[in-house]
Order: C-alpha cells, then sequence, then structure tokens
C-alpha cells in the first residue's frame, strides 16, 4: 500500500502533505514557525486558516506537549491577499492627494 | 484617513447586534463585512434557534438574519460596508480595509472584533479530494445557492453542525449514508439527533473516516469503530460508497486580527482554539478593543448575537453614551448569557471563560466590573442551581433514541390517555430552549428554574390542541390522542419535508429509528404558517403503535 | 443538480445566462456564485493542487481557504466559492500557483 501520511493533506495552499510535517518534526523542527519557514505551510493564501490547527496536534503528539503550549506562529498584515495596485492607489493618494495614474 | 466611533470587524450574528447596540445608545458605528451580504452563516441556518423569546428562540436563522440587516439598514448611525475586508489591525489603532477595490484607512474610537471562526480541517488520506467538504460549505451551496451538494453524503461529526446540515441536506432531497462520530457521544442537541435517527439516519457515534477514495474525486470513504485510545479496531472496516464526505469537526476561532492588534490571547481547549482574553464586558487587554461571538470561544449563535449586543453596548457606553440606561441594558445581556450557559450544554464554556476571564481593574476605565459591584447578576453556576444538572447517561446519549424508562417517565398517566388528546415531549436533555412554554396558550407545559429545565407537560391542563407542535425548534412534540376510535388512535407529528401529504394519503409510518412499521392514513395536515414552515400531520394508527410511529414516509423519502 | 422545491427556502433564481468553463458553454443564474453554477452542472473539480498537481475542489465556500482558486477572466486566484457567475464570463480550471500575464 502506498504511504499513508502522503495522501494526507495538511496545507492546502502550499500542498504540504503529513508526510513532509512528520519528515520536519523527525528532523527535529519544534515550532509552527520554524515548520512554516522550511515548508512554507501556512504561508499561502489562507494564511494558515486550515492548516495552522492540524500541524500544532502534530507538535503536540511528538513532543507530548499540551496544545496549549504549542507556540502559534506570527500574523503578519494583510490577512488576505491584496492587490499591488490596490495598495499603489493608497500608497499615491496619502503621499500627494491623488489617484494613482496609470502610466501608459 | 476614515475617522469613527465605533467600528465593528464581521457582519455575523455578533457584529449586527454589534453595531445595532452601539448605534442605540447613540454612537456612530462602521460596520465592516467581507461578504456582499452581512449575516454570516445565519443566510443559510433554515432551522429554528433555540434558546429563548430574548435571543428570538423559535425563528428560523435566515429570518433573524435577514430582521436584524433590515435593522442595521434601517439605522442610519450605522455605515455598513459590504465587500470590504478588513486587512490588518496596527499598534496605533489604525485598520486597513480593502474597501470599493482601494486599501482605506480607518481610525476607530473603539473596535469590535467579530471576526468569527473558520472550519476544521482533518486528517486523512484523501482528505482533499473533491467532494470533501466543510459543513459549512454544503449548507452554502444548498441553502444559499439552491444547487445540491452531493447525491450521498457521510457526514463526519455529531456536534449541532454535524446533526443540523445531515437533516438539512435531507430537506432538500439528498440521501445521508450515516453520521459519525469519534467520541463516545453525541455532541449535539439530542433533538437534533432524534430528528434524523426518525428519518432513517444512523448516527454512529466511536466511529472514524479511515480514507476518502475515488478517481479524481470522492467515490466513497473507508469507515471504522475506534476503540478507547481511538485506535480503529481491525474487522471493523465498513465501505460507504458516496460522492461527497462532509466534515463537521468543529470550528476555529478566526483570531488573526486580534493577534495583530497585541490582544492578550490563550489557548482555552473549551473555547476550540486561541481566543483574545476578555472581561466581563468583552474588553479585550488592550484598551477600546472589544471581542464577540465565536471569535472568543465556539458558541451557539444565540450567545453570539448576546455578546455582540454586550459588546455594542459596553463600546458606547464607554464613550459617554447614556450611561445608566446602558448599565441596566449591558445587565441583562450578561444575565442572558450566564442563563444560556448554565445548563449541562454549557459547563464546557464555563469552565473555558472561568479559565482565562480578564480581571478588569476598577477605577481604570470610565465604567467599572458591575457583576462584582453590584452583585445583580443571577449565579447560575451555583451549586444551589446545578444539583439537579445532569448528562445524559443513557444510550440515548450514544444514538439519540429514548430509552423504554426515559419514555415511560414522560407518558402521562392511562387514564388521562384514554380521555382524550394529550401533548407528549420528548425533550430528555438540559438545552437552553423555551419557546414551548410560550406556546402553550393554558399554561400547561413549564419549567422548574430557567431555559434549561427540560419542559413538563401538565396533563390535567392540557387539552392536546397540539399548538406547541410546530414551534418547538426540536421538533420533538408530539400529541396522541388514544380516544379517537375504537380501534385507531391519532398521532399528531411535525413535518418540515417535501412533498407535503394530504388528507386520505397512505404513508409508512416509521419508529424513533427510522423502520417502517406499516402504512398508516393521513387524517388531516394543517400548516404552521407561512413563516413558521412547519406542518402538523395527523396520522390513524392502531392503538398499541401510538407511542411508536413518531416519522412518517412519502415514497422512498424517510421523513 | 439544483433544488426546484424545498420545504423552507424558495430560490428566485432570475434569467438564465451562459458562461464559460474550460471552454465550455455552461448555463447558470446570476444569483449563483461560480462554484454553485458549476457544481449544479456537475462540475467538481476545479483544479489542480499547485506542487503535487493533486485534484482540487472547494473546502469551505465563505472564502476562508484557497482550494477553489481559479482563473476567471485571464486572472488567477479568484475565490470562485465567494464571486457571482456573470454572463459570457470565462472560467478556467487554474493549474500549479496562479502567476499574473505581463
Amino acid at each position: 500500500m502506498k504511504n499513508r501520511d502522503a495522501e494526507i493533506m495538511i496545507c492546502r495552499c502550499e500542498d504540504v502533505t503529513r508526510e513532509t510535517i512528520l519528515k520536519c518534526i523527525a528532523e527535529g523542527y519544534q515550532t509552527l514557525d520554524e515548520i512554516k519557514r522550511v515548508t512554507r505551510a501556512g504561508m499561502g493564501p489562507c494564511q494558515g486558516r486550515t492548516c495552522r490547527q492540524l500541524i500544532a496536534a502534530e507538535l503536540s503528539r511528538h513532543y507530548g506537549m499540551p496544545m496549549e503550549e504549542v507556540m502559534m506562529t506570527t500574523f503578519r498584515p494583510p490577512v488576505k491577499p491584496i492587490s499591488l495596485g490596490a495598495l499603489a492607489d493608497a500608497y499615491e493618494h496619502e503621499r500627494t492627494g491623488h489617484k494613482h495614474e496609470k502610466i501608459v | 484617513m476614515k475617522h469613527i466611533e465605533v467600528m465593528v470587524i464581521g457582519g455575523g450574528p455578533a457584529g449586527l447586534c454589534a453595531a445595532l447596540a452601539a448605534s442605540s445608545l447613540g454612537a456612530k458605528v462602521l460596520l465592516v463585512e467581507r461578504d456582499e451580504i452581512p449575516g454570516g452563516q445565519l443566510v443559510k441556518q433554515t432551522h429554528k434557534f433555540f434558546g429563548s423569546e430574548k435571543q428570538y428562540a423559535g425563528d428560523r436563522g435566515i429570518h433573524i438574519g435577514q430582521m436584524l440587516l433590515e435593522n442595521v439598514i434601517a439605522e442610519q448611525d450605522i455605515e455598513l460596508w459590504t465587500d470590504s475586508t478588513v486587512l490588518a489591525i496596527y499598534e496605533d489603532g489604525v485598520v486597513t480595509v480593502e474597501h470599493e477595490g482601494k486599501h482605506t484607512k480607518v481610525k476607530p474610537d473603539r473596535l469590535i472584533i467579530a471576526t468569527g471562526a473558520a472550519e476544521k480541517f482533518l486528517s486523512f488520506p484523501g482528505n482533499d479530494l473533491p467532494g470533501v467538504y466543510g459543513a459549512g460549505a454544503v449548507q452554502t451551496l444548498m441553502n444559499v445557492d439552491g444547487v445540491k451538494p452531493a447525491k450521498r453524503v457521510l457526514m463526519v461529526g455529531a456536534g449541532n453542525i454535524g446533526l443540523i446540515v445531515s437533516y438539512q441536506l435531507k430537506q432538500a432531497g439528498v440521501e445521508i449514508a450515516a453520521v459519525i462520530e469519534g467520541l463516545p457521544k453525541i455532541g449535539g442537541y439530542l433533538v437534533h439527533a432524534s430528528k434524523i435517527q426518525r428519518a432513517g439516519i444512523p448516527v454512529l457515534t466511536r466511529h472514524t473516516i479511515l480514507e476518502a477514495y475515488g478517481n479524481g474525486q470522492v467515490e466513497g470513504a473507508i469507515i471504522a469503530s475506534i476503540d478507547e485510545t481511538w485506535q480503529p479496531i481491525p474487522g471493523t472496516e465498513q465501505k460507504i460508497p458516496c460522492d461527497a464526505i462532509c466534515l463537521a469537526v468543529g470550528l476555529s476561532p478566526l483570531t488573526e486580527l486580534a493577534w495583530q492588534a497585541g490582544c492578550a490571547m490563550a489557548f482555552v481547549r473549551e473555547l476550540s482554539g486561541h481566543v483574545p482574553v476578555v472581561d466581563d464586558l468583552l474588553e479585550s487587554s488592550r484598551p477600546g478593543i472589544y471581542c464577540a461571538g465565536d471569535v472568543s470561544g465556539i458558541e451557539e449563535a444565540s450567545a453570539a448575537m448576546v455578546e455582540g449586543r454586550l459588546a455594542g453596548l459596553s463600546a458606547a457606553f464607554s464613550l459617554g453614551y447614556e450611561a445608566n440606561e446602558a448599565k441596566a441594558l449591558q445587565q441583562s445581556a450578561m444575565e442572558e448569557l450566564a442563563e444560556l450557559r448554565a445548563g449541562p450544554m454549557g459547563q464546557h464554556i464555563r469552565d473555558g471563560i472561568n479559565k482565562v476571564k480578564l480581571k478588569r481593574k476598577i477605577g481604570n476605565h470610565a465604567f467599572e466590573n458591575q457583576t462584582e459591584k453590584s452583585g445583580i447578576v443571577k449565579d447560575y453556576s451555583s451549586d444551589a442551581t446545578n444539583t439537579c444538572r445532569a448528562e445524559i447517561k443513557t444510550s440515548l446519549i450514544n444514538d439519540g433514541i429514548p430509552t423504554k424508562e426515559e419514555l415511560d417517565a414522560i407518558y402521562p398517566s392511562d387514564k388521562r390517555l384514554t380521555e382524550g388528546p394529550i401533548a407528549i415531549v420528548e425533550c430528555f436533555q438540559e438545552i437552553p430552549c423555551n419557546p414551548c412554554v410560550k406556546a402553550c396558550k393554558r399554561g400547561a407545559i413549564s419549567m422548574l428554574r430557567d431555559i434549561n429545565d427540560v419542559p413538563v407537560v401538565d396533563e390535567e391542563l392540557c387539552n392536546g390542541c397540539g399548538l406547541c407542535i410546530s414551534l418547538c425548534p426540536g421538533l420533538a412534540i408530539f400529541v396522541v390522542d388514544k380516544s379517537y376510535s375504537g380501534d385507531m388512535a391519532l398521532i399528531k407529528l411535525p413535518f418540515e419535508y417535501v412533498p407535503v401529504p394530504k388528507s386520505g394519503h397512505f404513508v409508512a409510518g416509521l419508529d424513533r429509528a427510522g423502520r417502517e412499521l406499516g402504512r398508516f392514513e393521513v387524517v388531516r395536515v394543517t400548516s404552521g404558517g407561512d413563516k413558521n414552515k412547519t406542518f402538523t400531520v395527523s396520522l390513524a394508527v392502531p392503538h398499541d403503535l401510538v407511542m411508536e410511529v413518531r416519522g412518517i414516509r412519502i415514497g422512498e423519502q424517510a421523513i | 443538480m439544483r433544488i426546484d422545491e424545498h420545504p423552507v427556502l424558495s430560490f428566485e433564481r432570475g434569467e438564465k445566462i451562459n458562461f464559460f468553463y474550460n471552454g465550455q458553454e455552461i448555463e447558470a443564474y446570476p444569483t449563483e456564485t461560480i462554484a454553485a453554477a458549476l457544481h449544479a452542472a456537475g462540475v467538481r473539480k476545479l483544479g489542480e493542487s499547485p506542487e503535487l498537481h493533486r485534484p482540487r475542489g472547494l473546502f469551505c465556500a465563505i472564502g476562508n481557504c484557497s482550494s477553489c482558486f481559479m482563473i476567471v477572466d485571464g486572472e488567477p486566484n479568484m475565490r470562485v466559492c465567494v464571486m457571482k457567475v456573470r454572463s459570457g464570463m470565462r472560467v478556467e480550471e487554474q493549474r500549479g500557483k496562479g502567476v499574473v500575464g505581463i
């Protein structure tokens, strides 16, 4: 039979399977932030909304740590992707009071 | 940069009520909702809500959502931004919003975070196959868009969401293979479980999903029994052909913005994850930032609405709006919350909140900790109130089917049964709900202490009119009439499916586990009204089956 | 399949419109999201995952996750579970990470 863990999706956005997460933990990574940096799990467009808890549960199980102690990742703005155009508009508006004009 | 007195993030039940409460005291409010239509998850809740009149119990979630939204739109002091997502909250209190496709800054005096929750995901092989859906997704497809999500569904999770969505799937004409639950007992309200059991949907506790299979999309699942250590028991595997697997395994608070704002956070299992720590008035550790609804702990929508109201009042009050009235309103909101959480089903919420409740520093704010100072809030957690509160210990908790002992204990006397129609309330669990008490014009249904009590029918006062049948949110009330005729008795049942039977039709009568007991004649069908939408069906059955028949099936559809 | 008769709800869908899924014309109603219209037409696979190319369908349907990303009128990473369908819209499966055309 195929490796079951390779068929279990943990992070849908960045395509990270349970196999990858367990490998990371076996290599000694201990926190959500470390795993996030190494695998990109939780860095995708949903910003970890679906996978954070699953990874925390794996860490908790492996290290015998209660979930309370499994460190949470940091939350950086923005919470959802925004187009660079919208950001540029806002910046331009703040700087000059004018709407950003597209350069033709 | 836009300045506003109170900004509410999230237009779900908590956010709508927060905006209404804050503006009712005179504050200028900006309500920001990421969806096109505010209402949060209320827009797909087709079932009747529990709770008391104050939380609109007995009304369907969709109608409550529409009513709240109409009130918000009618309120001049509330500015509503839909299709707008809050991107970040910064240290200096500036909030950035994607509004009308632009990056906009807002500086509120007070901020209420009511961002709600996201559905939890589950680890099993094939968990990302198309056809593995969150329970909320299935509700959106069928109840908002009117599209059947599948033909045959396996529901994973027997909490309220799993049970309610299974019922709603059945109402939409979708077959449910089974509801499976890893825990040894049903987590949701037992009346929801009873309702789906008598529709022929099995609820299997101590079962788990081993894998989803299918070529490119879900074609089925393999489930198995599990032991006390959650390990699958070899030999119990079952193949369940289905084209969708619906995950109702809990919600996690959507707390990114609370983290960013620098609110003190705590992991509280009872509240379903990391939550911002708040005080009695729902203010977080960051002065001026309040949290209400699922973001500060997963609960029922009725509690979210009251929390929203409390946060809205607290925010406006702290800005100096109508101090005296606000205090009384805050007090009653706190009492409502205490009452909703007073029963055994609220135990975990009480425990969770007590673990991390923020103690308000007296004198630090414009208002003080009123619960401690006034002592007016009724203490529902005291031993005196809770001595009689007990969890169900019989097999009812495993399958939603009441035992003979439980039924015998609520049946009227034989003498009363022969005299004429009488209501049988098959509601055995202490849940916060009391529309039945209000429904009876004769005062025949009562509760001893508060809305968490099990209703009791006075057999002398009840005349079996059956008004309560279509008003019970749990569809747990039936009327039995043994005086109907010499060889037949009458059973009146609540009914919420299509097609609606007509008098003269013969339909299959089902027992509490959905098994067919025979075909019986429909004697009468009455409508609960345009808004209520629950029909009452009277069925003539033999005398010895009148305490057994609790559902009907027309054609292949079990009801 | 659409629900025609429901015990609690009535669906006012308005006039039928057409849109394109991978070039194929599909009927829909303007009240529906793209994901719902595709479901009604029996399409549940909306794309492929970025690295492992596993088939993807919708998961949350309220814009929380990213499972339903598709290319809509040439623009990738569109959350079709919350995006309403419009007449003539061109919707395509997204394979791999969405890259904005230059």
